[in-house]
């Protein structure tokens, strides 16, 4: 089975149904019409480009280059982190970017090498979508994790006090607060792993069978993509917010300011 | 025993207090009083290291408050704030809380000492089997203070431990201190409240002018 390519006539035809959101959208002075465009015009952009250097990694299909783009993924992916979050470079540049690297490669290989048994885990057709999808994946629940983490902090300061006046160690009274942040960062997706497939079918199987793929090699995988993308949220966030508790607070335990511009308590 | 030399907090070029000297001794209720703004709880919290001195010295039984030494002296205190919600259900596992962590395994949980102090405080023993919502801020705070007692600490820190109580409870409070006094340990409490302070060993008065008494 070969996957149906769409000519840039259909694309365009394809492209006609956002006239029914933006009709709603505008129709209903919703005021985000704007962004819609904005929107769908970056994503065009964006994955013409992804799709232009994902063409050459494929034809190159060099190891050398496919752990450069690892490393330059690390580094948008960290820096986007940074930026959602409103947090300061120089104090989470490197927990960040530490636990996207170490997490993305441990669990990456893990699966090239342990589950896909392959003889070149660097073989781009498995290492680009497997590092691109873990990479994605961590990338969003790190968002909610980091916030989660210090606005936690910052909001129940009596109760983090509490904990460190009664004698408890910083990693007991950090506990409720990581504790918080696993559970708002992951139950979503602990939620949809629940349900999959029953409510919706999952992009990774989808995908597969577009590509020619049996449902039933198709399932296989989109269990794995699950698994492994879980833990390795999991992996990157605790590695990071281990490094990043190094750096974000004082002798005495107090949290530094870590946001670049200090929210009003 | 616990001793502030020359204690002085700024913030943003700002002196909130300077030049405050605080002597307390086992077995002693100090209390710290000054209007609002004076820089009490700043003071409280700065005997535990949350808040830096800009200037002066805080000895815990002849041992400085420095960076190394701040987790030896937590250890040795039991800390009751003003305002206090943990991410607890039930009564019974927010008292458990300071009991979990590793220093104050030593010191398990009796509960019949614990309800001798819930007694001593007015409360009834059925509260244990409550949820945290349904008892009130001043139940929680007195809860609380019942447990400072009973964690095997030298110093016990609290803020206002009265200001949601009626009198007679002020003078349970009171009687819960004095009892732990009689065990060496020592309390000092940040308080509005003129009879508690009355009834206190040392009064430390911390105003604008920076005087003390």
């Amino acid at each position: 089975m070969k996957t149906i390519d769409i000519d840039y006539l259909s694309l365009t035809i394809g492209f006609l149904l956002l006239i029914i959101p933006v009709f709603y959208l505008w129709k209903f002075k919703t005021g985000i019409v704007k962004a819609t465009l904005i929107g769908a015009a970056r994503m065009v952009i964006q994955l013409f480009l992804i799709g232009l250097y994902l063409k050459y990694l494929f034809i190159w299909n060099n190891s050398f280059i496919n752990l450069i783009w690892v490393l330059l993924i690390v580094y948008v992916a960290s820096e986007t982190a940074l930026t959602r979050t409103k947090l300061k470079r120089n104090l989470l540049m490197m927990p960040v970017a530490i636990g996207f690297l170490v997490s993305s490669v441990l669990i990456g290989f893990y699966f090239l090498g342990f589950v896909l048994h392959l003889n070149n885990v660097f073989s781009a057709q498995y290492f680009i979508p497997i590092f691109g999808i873990i990479m994605g994946n961590m990338l969003g629940s790190n968002v909610i994790a980091l916030n989660t983490f210090y606005d936690g902090i910052r909001r129940e300061q009596q109760m983090y006090y509490y904990y460190l006046g009664n004698g408890a160690t910083r990693q007991e009274a950090l506990a409720p607060f990581i504790r918080q942040t696993l559970i708002k960062s992951f139950s979503p997706a602990i939620a949809n792993m629940a349900v999959m497939g029953l409510v919706a079918l999952p992009g990774t199987m989808i995908g597969q069978i577009l590509g020619g793929s049996s449902p039933n090699v198709a399932i296989k995988y989109q269990m794995m993509i699950i698994i492994i993308t879980i833990s390795a949220n999991i992996l990157s966030l605790m590695i990071c917010i281990s490094l990043a508790i190094r750096r974000s607070f004082d002798s005495y335990g107090h949290l530094k300011q870590v946001f670049k511009e200090e929210k009003k308590k | 025993m616990l001793e502030i030399k020359k204690a002085c907090i700024s913030y943003d070029n700002k002196t909130i207090f300077s030049d405050v000297d605080f002597l307390l001794k086992e077995g002693e209720i100090g209390c710290i009083t000054g209007p609002s703004g004076s820089g009490k709880t700043s003071f409280l919290r700065a005997l535990m290291g949350f808040i830096p001195l800009s200037k002066g010295e805080i000895y815990f039984n002849g041992l400085p408050l420095s960076p190394h030494s701040v987790e030896i002296v937590r250890r040795e205190i039991a800390y009751v704030p003003q305002e206090l919600s943990l991410p607890t259900e039930w009564v019974m596992d927010m008292i458990n809380i300071p009991f979990s962590f590793k220093v104050n395994k030593v010191h398990p949980l009796i509960k019949e000492d614990l309800l001798e102090n819930l007694q001593l405080l007015g409360l009834e023993k059925n509260i244990l089997k409550k949820r945290t919502n349904e008892i009130s801020g001043g139940q929680r705070q007195r809860i609380m203070l019942a447990v400072s007692t009973l964690l095997g600490k030298k110093l016990i820190l609290t803020d206002e431990p009265t200001s949601a109580l009626d009198i007679n409870s002020c003078e349970k409070v009171l009687a819960l201190f004095k009892k732990a006094c009689k065990k060496g340990i020592m309390v000092l409490a940040v308080t509005h409240d003129l009879a508690f302070a009355s009834a206190c060993d040392k009064i430390l008065h911390i105003n604008n002018n920076n005087e003390n008494d």
